[in-house]
């Protein structure tokens, strides 16, 4: 780290950024050169997604032996029939050496694609395994994780760095390992037929290896500085090309220019450095062969014993297959690298320890038999009427340590009743939902759903007795359909119909084109407000939970919509327990009860009736909304 | 700003060569300088091979003195060829380089002078794709492509010479697969190229799926759509690694067919020669060195198969960046010159505009004096936010319709306009510099002393220099991305100091307050009037605690005035005004109940528990 850091301080040295925040911004950019990536531990963790495919990779190692000896036998062969082409019968010889050639030439090249694509394949199904792996590993996380970490990041491990690793595999990277004893077997092959002459002939690689390998080293050197520096300028230019109103109102262009200029040097000069270091690599392993060849034409010249045609010919091509593995070699361990940083990444993210809190143990059991349950139908709402259909008991929770939101909060719903949260913004109406479906864990109290703690349920049982609707809908790509059916590999269009249909929103959806099979584009910026919030009432109701959940649902509807929406969810409540959490009051004239939320307490409950006539903080809030004005207050609620 | 390279020395990036001809022109030097290195290697190359001939010839017939002087020639010769390859490419790649430099800044440059019709058509990533990937394409074109067809030439011809020489027949009979060894080279890299197209849409595919997985993970877990979406995955997933072993297949077929044709030239020219040695019609020296040129000859023939597709790709690409290039810039200087002195008078008379078919402002006119001020509020998407860009000159003003000091700001330079109409957009759009850098972003020269005097009292005048001081670094914090993040209403205020700093003839604020709380709302409202004292003052807003501090107010409502006069007036009317008043002050109360104390114990209230289980 410390030589990078030299390395970076003398890049400093050449643009002369002088003056105060200099080196905080310089500090700030380097931060994004990493350290040194590869680490055999990395090949470790991958072994467990290896291992499923290990016997491809193993055959394909096998033929990669099988190769090599192959090539290693052509030279030899030829070899003794050129020798034994002036003695008599050498003709026949030759043709003899010529069949046997051309043998070993056809196996040579039959096994060399299943050598290469039972490697990719092992590759790509591990890494797919893999792929899969981290999505489910996702989707167990708490929910918090999310809000502390940005999407894209975690789209790029799934995606990008994954497939790093797989170009190891799909590239034959890997099969510089074989090479290694490739290179072996030539070295003894060699010395067997000429060991004098192979010494010689290997004197020139030990000096070679050791400027390749100074060379390698810079090129690594200069490779982490292009990539700092390449980041640097995408970077700059993706930031002017999106502040491009705040750089032409001020008037920067010139001066924008005149830094992009310096940065775009920069990355050029790396560049450059990068250029004559690689070629360097380029034109001495070109040469090394030729140097090789050199060494042992003039040995032979000196030598008193005499080589023979057929062995030297044998030696010219040995060194071309020799050097061949060596010419690749950057170019594998640039790749190599590459997919040990992704993999770092991806194991980086795989040691996270936010957890979701499963159920009990044996979760998975139980989810399963909760999916029979489900199947059966929901049987809860015609259970024992004498058991809430959720309560919660002195709950207690916090996002951040010691920053209550809901303190000691204690009500509960009976099965069908209809029950309504108000309170003024902050009082942690909408808290309740998190905690309800265990999105969040509650420090201390106990939230039961149908008599039974939330921590005793599977997740997936526990949620399916919900459905919510709220305030900001998410859609996902697919269709409307799709949408409402979500978690259904198959929409079932009659119940999507019908779901539509009793929120009076199907003539709204059947007018567009594609009907409800219309497209849902990315965060369904194809759709109003409005008719998300339609989509999100639909998908509730094709869902037909026990329990119902509207979160300030009609906090984004235009007026119209409002009253649209109004009509419809008294049929959405009927026969099932509902909860409507409501900044607006006007929303929740249906309730059987309501329950009044201030600063986290729950402070009053009772009907309508019975709140204004404790004159409380219920009453201040009705007063509040509808005194001031004759006119309802809904009319004008898009203001904001 | 004082940052300026040697390179940048000679022209400013505007007036770089940005055609592929001028730039190959431009680097000539270069070019011709890299052919002729390449040129020198390859007949280093072949005369080596020919000193290897006279030294096996030598070795077996046993002439000693002969084979070392020989070997010696020939060592010789490979190292002095390998410092000219080092040479060719070194030269060859830095054209390359220079290319892609000037490209770039020109891109940049051309960037800046184009509008925001033109950024609403084109999206950043779409721009960042070609700045990128595209300019790499070009580059591998004027360097590496460069490089391989005259390298590819020259080392042809250097082998086939040799080769020539030793036997015109076995040389013939070597070459019966070339052409076949090229034709397989191209039709495998326009399948590869599809293929990986291919593999490149599926694996968008899945991120997107991804994407919208984990976007929507809120909803995943409410509906328990886990497994659901996992379903999901898992096939998008299968289809990609389909995709992947497709390609696979192709990459793995590839190397086999390749070795199996070239061996078979190979094999040929091993049978043959030996033949031709027995016969004694070649000498084992010259079956070495046709030997060694033939072993030479296999990259440039592969080289050259697939160099068609580098020039293809990189011609392509070039087309993409020349969409940029060739963008007319629709807001440009006026022919008036730079006025004296600006004092602030603006009048915007029957002002209309739309993006493409879809009319969002709406022949809209109102006057404010020099150091008067102004509020425009309207709800979202009433296009007051246009109003303030058009009066900026962001979006192309059309003619007669906007009026600095009673002169069209169409005819005026882009420059005085853009300094005398100070902008603060709404969404604060900081630069992932220091916090010092980016208030100070309008000044000259940001490193100077005083100048952090300046940046310092902007930022106290937008209150949110207490802030800044609290941060790890002060005003030496990176904000941006990586950095530490700032509060969204830090980021307004930082943005806000930016604009105040500036200290312009006319202050136009789009929506200061929307990311602030209370209390900093009324620092800033502060703040605002101060400032309206000394210059004319545009305020865009929908909030009326704001806009009431203004002169006059104008509303808009689907991009045209609704209504006019000062605060009082509109309140009285009952109009759009009146209600937003209404609507904001019940917030307002609604939100100090919430602040109160209303303990469940409190003997004020009782807790009513009749409902309770």
């Amino acid at each position: 780290m410390s030589e990078i850091a030299a390395k970076s301080a003398t890049g400093a040295d050449k643009k002369p950024r002088k003056g105060r925040g200099a080196a905080a911004l310089d500090k700030f950019h380097e931060e994004a050169s990493l350290g040194e990536s590869y680490d055999s531990r990395m090949l470790l963790r991958l072994w467990p997604f290896l291992r499923p495919h290990g016997g491809s990779m193993a055959a394909s190692f096998l033929f990669l032996l099988l190769g090599s000896a192959l090539a290693l036998a052509k030279p030899l062969v030829m070899s003794g029939a050129l020798d034994a082409i002036k003695a008599p019968g050498g003709e026949a010889a030759l043709t003899r050496s010529g069949v046997i050639l051309a043998c070993l030439l056809v196996v040579e090249q039959v096994i060399a694609f299943p050598q290469m694509y039972l490697m990719q394949l092992a590759g790509a199904r591990a890494m797919s395994d893999l792929r899969l792996h981290v999505f489910k590993f996702l989707h167990t996380r708490k929910l918090g994780f999310f809000d502390k970490t940005p999407v894209g990041r975690l789209v790029t491990r799934v995606t990008n760095d994954v497939d790093a690793i797989n170009e190891m595999f799909a590239s034959g990277a890997l099969n510089a390992f074989g090479d290694l004893i490739r290179l072996l077997g030539i070295v003894v092959v060699m010395l067997s037929l000429d060991w004098q002459l192979s010494l010689i002939a290997f004197a020139a690689v030990p000096p070679v290896a050791i400027g390749v390998n100074w060379t390698r080293r810079r090129i690594r050197d200069a490779f982490r500085e292009i990539r700092v520096k390449t980041a640097r300028m995408n970077t700059y230019l993706n930031e002017q090309i999106s502040g491009m109103a705040v750089v032409q109102a001020y008037a920067r262009e010139e001066e924008s220019a005149e830094e992009f200029n310096a940065i775009n040097a920069a990355y050029r000069a790396a560049n450059n450095r990068s250029i004559v270091y690689d070629s360097a690599l380029d034109a001495a392993i070109e040469m090394v062969s030729r140097v090789c060849l050199a060494l042992i034409l003039w040995f032979a010249g000196v030598r008193t014993t005499t080589v023979t045609f057929g062995t030297l010919f044998a030696f010219v091509w040995y060194i071309d297959m020799f050097f061949g593995p060596i010419r690749d070699l950057s170019a594998r361990y640039t790749l190599l690298q590459s997919a040990m940083a992704g993999a770092e990444r991806v194991f980086e993210l795989l040691d996270n320890k936010d957890e979701d809190a499963a159920g009990a143990k044996g979760a998975e059991d139980a989810a399963a038999a909760a999916k029979t349950a489900k199947a059966a139908g929901a049987p809860e709402r015609a259970a024992d009427a004498s058991v809430p259909a959720f309560e919660m008991q002195h709950v207690v929770f916090e996002y951040k340590p010691d920053v209550p939101v809901l303190r000691d909060v204690t009500f509960a719903a009976d099965a069908g009743e209809k029950i309504a949260i108000v309170g003024a913004t902050g009082a942690g109406k909408s808290t309740v939902t998190a905690v309800l479906l265990r999105l969040y864990e509650i420090k201390s109290g106990a939230v039961k759903v149908f008599g039974k703690d939330v921590r005793e349920l599977p997740r997936s049982e526990l949620r399916s007795k919900f459905a919510v609707v709220p305030q900001d809908v998410f859609l996902f790509p697919g269709t409307v359909a799709s949408n409402i059916a979500a978690g259904d590999a198959e929409p079932d269009m009659e119940k999507v119909t019908r779901a539509l249909r009793r929120i009076d929103a199907l003539d709204l959806f059947e007018r567009r084109e594609g009907g409800v099979l219309a497209p849902v584009l990315e965060r369904g910026a194809n759709f109003s407000a409005g008719e998300r919030q339609l989509i999100a009432f639909a998908r509730a109701l094709y869902r037909d939970p026990p329990i119902l959940i509207l979160d300030e649902a009609t906090a984004n509807v235009d007026s119209d919509t409002e009253a649209r929406l109004q009509r419809a969810l008294d049929g959405a409540m009927k026969n099932r327990t509902a909860l409507v959490i409501a900044h607006r009051l006007s929303t929740i004239r249906a309730a059987d009860r309501i329950v009044v939320f201030h600063r986290g307490r729950v402070v009053e409950q009772g009907t309508h009736e019975a709140l204004l006539a404790l004159e409380g903080v219920y009453a201040r809030l009705h007063k509040l909304q509808f005194s001031r004005t004759a006119a309802p207050p809904s009319s004008q609620t898009s203001a904001a | 700003m004082g940052i300026k390279d040697a390179n940048a020395a000679g022209a400013a990036p505007v007036q770089y060569p940005i055609g592929l001809w001028d730039q190959f022109r431009k680097n000539l030097p270069l070019y011709a300088g890299g052919a002729l290195l390449l040129i020198v290697q390859q007949s280093l190359m072949a005369y080596g091979d020919l000193r290897v001939r006279v030294a096996t010839n030598s070795i077996v017939k046993g002439d000693r003195a002969t084979a070392v002087t020989a070997a010696a020639t020939f060592l010789g010769v490979s190292i002095t060829a390998a410092i000219v390859r080092w040479g060719s490419r070194i030269t060859m790649f830095t054209g390359g380089r220079n290319v892609e430099y000037e490209l770039r800044a020109g891109l940049l440059a051309r960037l800046h002078t184009l509008g925001g019709s033109f950024f609403r058509k084109m999206p950043t990533g779409e721009i960042m794709s070609r700045a990128t990937n595209d300019l790499t394409q070009v580059r591998l074109l004027l360097g590496f492509g460069i490089l391989n067809v005259i390298g590819s030439v020259a080392a042809l011809v250097s082998a086939l010479y040799v080769m020539g020489t030793v036997s015109g027949r076995l040389t013939l009979a070597a070459l019966v697969t070339m052409p076949l060894l090229m034709i397989v080279t191209r039709s495998f890299s326009t399948k590869m190229f599809q293929r990986t197209r291919e593999n490149q849409e599926a694996i968008g595919k899945m991120s997107d799926r991804v994407l919208a997985s984990l976007a929507g993970v809120r909803v995943v877990r409410s509906f328990a759509l886990e497994d659901a979406e996992i379903a999901t995955f898992s096939s998008a997933n299968a289809q990609y690694l389909e995709k992947g072993l497709s390609l696979a297949r192709l990459r793995g077929s590839m190397g086999p067919l390749m070795g199996a044709i070239s061996s078979v030239g190979i094999l040929v020219v091993v049978w043959y020669g030996g033949y031709l040695i027995h016969g004694d019609q070649i000498s084992p020296g010259d079956f070495v060195s046709f030997f060694m040129a033939l072993l030479r000859l296999t990259w440039p023939l592969l080289a050259l198969g697939f160099v068609a597709s580098i020039i293809q790709r990189g011609r392509a690409a070039y087309s993409r960046l020349q969409q940029i290039y060739d963008a007319v810039p629709d807001i440009v200087d006026g022919p008036l010159p730079a006025p004296a002195s600006v004092r602030g008078a603006l009048r915007v008379s029957h002002l209309s505009f739309a993006h493409g078919k879809r009319t969002v402002v709406d022949d809209v006119s109102f006057e404010v004096p020099a150091g008067g001020s102004l509020a425009i509020v309207g709800r979202t998407g009433s296009g007051k936010s246009t109003i303030a860009m058009l009066l900026a000159r962001l979006y192309p003003t059309p003619d007669d319709s906007v009026f600095l000091d009673g002169a069209d700001i169409c005819a005026l330079p882009l420059r005085t306009v853009r300094a005398s109409i100070g902008y603060a957009q709404q969404d604060a759009f900081l630069f992932s510099t220091t916090v010092a850098r980016n208030v100070g972003y309008a000044l000259e020269d940001a490193d100077s002393p005083d100048a952090m005097d300046h940046v310092r009292r902007a930022a106290e005048e937008a209150s949110v220099l207490e802030e800044v001081e609290g941060l790890p670094d002060g005003f030496d914090t990176v904000v941006g991305e990586r950095g530490v993040q700032l509060s969204g209403g830090q980021r307004q205020r930082v943005a806000l100091a930016r604009a105040l700093l500036r200290e312009p003839p006319v202050l136009v604020l789009d929506d200061p307050l929307s990311a602030v709380d209370a209390k900093t709302e009324a620092a800033i409202l502060e703040a605002i009037d101060r400032q309206a004292e000394d210059r004319t003052m545009l305020l865009i807003t929908h909030r009326v605690a704001a806009a009431r501090r203004c002169d006059r107010v104008v509303v808009l409502d689907g991009g045209r005035v609704v209504e006019q006069g000062t605060h009082d007036e509109l309140v009285k009317n009952g109009g759009l005004y009146a209600s937003f008043a209404e609507e904001q002050q019940i917030e307002q109360d609604l939100e100090a109940l919430g602040a109160m104390d209303f303990a469940p114990d409190s003997s004020s209230v009782p807790l009513v528990t009749e409902g309770a289980a």
